[in-house]
């Protein structure tokens, strides 16, 4: 026995697998925030990252450009189509929001749950060993980011953020989502259906909407939003459409398998919701 | 200027494996397979194989923390295993003989015994529930595959570097 203490290695590697596992536990406790080194090592290499990245997207970028410029011929064709419909659209959507402004202002409510403050964030990296589909973005808390606020595409919503450091933040991605995190949202139809999104089933590339009544009428295409009931997304994000509704494992309620609007896996460019009604509250009780 | 080469060379393949999971096509392939770029790890060994074990050691230690602070946000998994790894490195290199093609196979091996380990450590937290079989047929090869490719395109150029330094690190 005091050979085996003796033992200078072991006695090392026995001490570096406590500290392993102590820091594994540190890491997976519930944090709001991350401690000040961590913070400062990740805008650094943040920036790095941003001075190696520039260079490597332009090169991509062109090839993607001569990529696209092939198809370019048919999707005019395609867009020309729609673009009478769009038109129409428009106007109607024009007077639609002017009459929702003046109806608030009878009601004299100016605030609602859709509005929000959209801050533009470039992708800077990515988790290369991809367990949790994470990435990095070049905004931080500097620009007014916080944990758990809603990232969205134009197409849609693709996560939430992780963690906000000072200069960069993490972002988790909808494809990665544990248990843990669950996202508001309803069904959109003539009485609009509210669940949870709760997990992402990689085989059928499916979010999964759960806690849905069982009498509830669901079809399929409907579109799934975000419902702003959560407490920091706003209200009216898409999420995606409903693919096929299936009754949960006790039977007690149905579950509905969500297409993802946005492509969860080609993100560049990504946009940082803030949401504006929570955020005054929060002003005024800090002012007190 | 010449001693800021090795740092360098250590971000740019710290910094590469990043890049190139975001610049693939995100395509079908993508979305199915999982393919690792290891490119770090396989810079670490040959640091350890050419230049010295200390120096192995240290990158390992400094860049694995690097990665766990900025890509998996799960502080210690890397940062002690490129260093074990790196040790185990130094001494499987005293029994073979030093040859390129060694360092490249057991390159290989390490690439795998990371794999391996990290799954393990997954699902230990409770991080994945993927099934072994998954994780062999979708995770294991497709990164082998991705890795041997890399050093065939890679490991001659890296050696030579690497042994250059190696000599100026001794003769200091």
């Amino acid at each position: 026995m005091p050979q085996f203490f003796l033992n200078k290695r072991l006695i090392l590697l026995l001490v570096s697998i406590i500290f392993l596992v102590a820091l594994i536990g540190f890491s997976l406790k519930e944090r709001t925030e991350l401690t000040w080194p961590e913070q400062f090592i990740k805008d650094t290499t943040g920036f790095v990252q941003l001075i190696f990245h520039k260079p490597a997207q332009l090169v991509a970028g062109f090839f993607e450009n001569i990529q696209d410029i092939k198809n370019t011929y048919k999707e005019n064709k395609l867009l020309k189509e729609r673009l009478d419909e769009y038109v129409t659209l428009e106007a109607q959507l024009q007077t639609l929001k002017k009459e929702n402004a003046e109806l608030r202002a009878i009601l004299k409510k100016k605030e609602s749950l859709r509005d929000f403050v959209p801050i533009q964030a470039t992708v800077i990296g990515r988790n290369p060993d991809r367990w949790q589909e994470i990435i990095i973005v070049n905004k931080g808390e500097q620009n007014g980011v916080k944990k758990d606020m809603a990232v969205i595409t134009p197409e849609g919503l693709v996560g939430k953020v992780q963690h906000a450091s000072q200069f960069t933040s993490t972002v988790q991605l909808l494809s990665a989502l544990d248990q843990k995190n669950r996202i508001s949202a309803y069904v959109q139809g003539k009485e609009n259906v509210f669940g949870l999104i709760e997990g992402y089933d990689e085989k059928r590339k499916a979010l999964l909407l759960k806690e849905i009544p069982f009498d509830a009428k669901i079809e399929k295409k409907q579109l799934v939003v975000t419902s702003g009931l959560g407490g920091i997304f706003p209200k009216g994000l898409p999420i995606g459409e409903v693919m096929e509704v299936v009754p949960d494992q006790y039977g007690l309620t149905k579950m509905v398998y969500v297409k993802p609007a946005a492509n969860l896996y080609d993100i560049d460019d990504v946009i940082i919701v803030k949401r504006k009604i929570g955020e005054t509250l929060q002003e005024k009780e800090e002012a007190k | 200027m010449k001693k800021l080469f090795l740092p360098f060379l250590a971000t740019v393949f710290f910094m590469s494996e990043s890049i190139f999971i975001d610049l693939w096509p995100k395509d079908e392939l993508y979305q199915q397979y999982v393919f690792v770029p290891r490119f770090l790890l396989i810079f670490l060994i040959f640091l350890t194989v050419y230049v010295t074990q200390t120096h192995g050691m240290v990158y390992g230690l400094i860049f694995g923390m690097l990665y766990d602070i900025v890509y998996t946000e799960v502080l210690g998994i890397y940062m002690f295993s490129f260093t074990l790894i790196a040790y185990m490195m130094a001494k499987a290199m005293k029994i073979f003989h030093n040859h390129l093609f060694i360092t490249c196979f057991l390159s290989m091996m390490a690439v795998s015994v990371l794999e391996f380990y990290v799954y393990g450590i997954q699902l230990l937290i409770g991080k994945t529930n993927m099934s072994f079989h998954d994780f062999y047929s979708h995770r294991l090869l497709p990164t082998l595959v991705l890795n041997v490719i890399f050093i065939i395109l890679c490991s001659y150029p890296l050696k030579q570097w690497l042994v250059k330094i190696g000599r100026r690190e001794r003769e200091e």
